[in-house]
């Protein structure tokens, strides 16, 4: 075995000399300039008071997931409670069928329906370095904008990234983080229109809404995208009702 | 010398894709959100505002365990939980903009040039803040309200017209509200800036009422 690779061609040992060279040198210039990039990156984020500032966010939000569950618990505790009681009286069988028809117009309920899916990303084809990278990421006026679309063209229920769009909901920015209902979101914006499928896409494609966002899609690569979608689901709106100061009349 | 040039030759090649493999990947990666980005002053701000969520969420966590041993009590007591149904009734009228509401709160009036679209950046300012019930003028801005231009500069509400001076009035803890608009770089300053011939006045009211939501046309 040893003599025949000896005795090789001399231009095929060169060959794979080279090679042998070719995947070093490639890892050799990928780790330069990752190392070089993450040397300019660090240099100007480099801030004493992101690193614990950033954990606290995350335990904050994971405090608040599990909050979340704990609230749905006790709603789902109530509703059997109310239910079992519902069958002991008719008065509070009454209450109950106000009960759900309130919760579903609030929101609380899942609602399941045809409609049209939205979809809203930062670009991803202009490269770094640009001056304009403002119109080609997603902020919260836009998903505003989208919001107000979707009820004009009369939507019944919308989630954005599976957060129920209810009374209370805000579409928060801080810097480049998005908040809906108090909750950290990433792009892409995945949000669920259920209602009159050819009135909803109407309303989008009415050239004279959504301008801004149609024009930054065309010119900049914001992703924008609005299909037709059936059997959409709609989660129920799992945070806090915050009605605690105003009395009915 | 032909083996040593074709090596340092192919070497170069290799060095040069490695450098485009991670030009190309940074130049995607540039868009990813990431919180270690995000300033000092941003973290802070996003942290308290994750708090005060949290914070309503253990208030109601706190509220709704105390509902659930009363309705339970209830139940085996053979009362029902007629109550415990009628206080979550209440909660749901306002919450859904079904039923009028009045209480404590803030009122914002805008006298001169506005839009729909800064209609609504207020309205989820106040949203943010922690409004319980909003109208506009005397129009409630209910779960599925919506924003359009009107003729001759008023804004649609809902295909309802609601013409200028606006006020805009929110239930909910005045203080918080008022701060949160006014405070500085807040949503007033923003809107002086954009629209500076237009005045805007804050008001603290001890006694706001607010209309249900129209029924849908």
């Amino acid at each position: 075995m040893r003599a025949s690779a000896t005795g090789r061609d001399p231009r095929r040992q060169r060959l794979n000399h080279a090679f042998a060279l070719l995947i070093p040198a490639a890892l050799f210039g990928f780790l330069v300039t990752a190392q070089w990039q993450g040397q300019q990156d660090r240099s100007s984020i480099a801030v004493r008071y992101n690193a614990p500032l950033t954990d606290a966010a995350f335990a904050l939000q994971k405090e608040q997931n599990d909050l979340k569950a704990q609230l749905q618990d006790l709603r789902a505790q109530l509703d059997r409670i109310q239910s079992s009681a519902a069958s002991q009286s008719g008065a509070a069988s009454e209450l109950e069928r106000r009960l759900a028809e309130l919760k579903a117009q609030a929101g609380l309920s899942a609602a399941t329906g045809d409609g049209v899916m939205v979809q809203l990303d930062d670009s991803h084809t202009i490269p770094a370095g640009t001056t304009n990278l403002d119109q080609a990421i997603c902020h919260s006026t836009d998903l505003s904008d989208i919001l107000n679309t979707a009820w004009r063209g009369g939507a019944q229920a919308i989630s954005v990234n599976a957060q129920r769009v209810v009374s209370s909901t805000s579409v928060y920015c801080v810097g480049s983080t998005i908040m809906v209902n108090g909750t950290l979101l990433s792009p892409p914006f995945n949000i669920a229109v259920i209602g009159p499928q050819n009135a909803v896409l109407g309303a989008f494609d009415d050239p004279s809404q959504l301008r801004d966002i149609k024009a930054r899609r065309d010119v900049h690569g914001l992703g924008f995208r609005v299909t037709r979608a059936n059997a959409i689901n709609v989660p129920p709106y799992d945070g806090a009702l915050t009605v605690r100061i105003a009395i009915p009349q | 010398m032909r083996s040593n040039a074709g090596g340092i030759a192919a070497t170069a090649v290799a060095l040069f894709l490695g450098i485009l493999v991670v030009t190309q990947f940074r130049s995607q990666d540039v868009y990813s959100r990431n919180l270690q980005l995000e300033t000092p002053a941003s973290l802070t701000t996003l942290i308290a505002n994750l708090s005060d969520r949290n914070n309503s969420l253990r208030d109601e966590i706190f509220e709704l365990r105390l509902r659930v041993v009363a309705a339970r009590d209830s139940v085996a007591s053979g009362q029902g939980s007629l109550a415990e149904s009628q206080h979550e009734i209440d909660q749901l009228r306002i919450f859904a903009a079904v039923s009028s509401a009045h209480g404590p709160g803030i009122a914002v009036k805008i006298d001169g040039t506005f839009d729909d679209r800064a209609m609504s950046d207020l309205t989820n300012e106040l949203r943010n803040a922690g409004a319980e019930a909003i109208s506009v003028n005397d129009v409630r801005v209910g779960p599925r309200s919506w924003y359009a231009p009107g003729p001759e500069r008023s804004v649609l509400l809902d295909g309802r017209q609601v013409n200028g001076p606006w006020i805009v009035r929110a239930i909910g803890a005045s203080d918080v509200m008022h701060v949160a608009i006014t405070r500085t770089g807040g949503i007033q300053g923003q809107f002086e800036l954009i629209y500076p011939k237009t005045r805007f006045t804050v008001t603290k009211e001890s006694t706001i009422e607010v209309p249900a939501v129209a029924a849908r046309r």
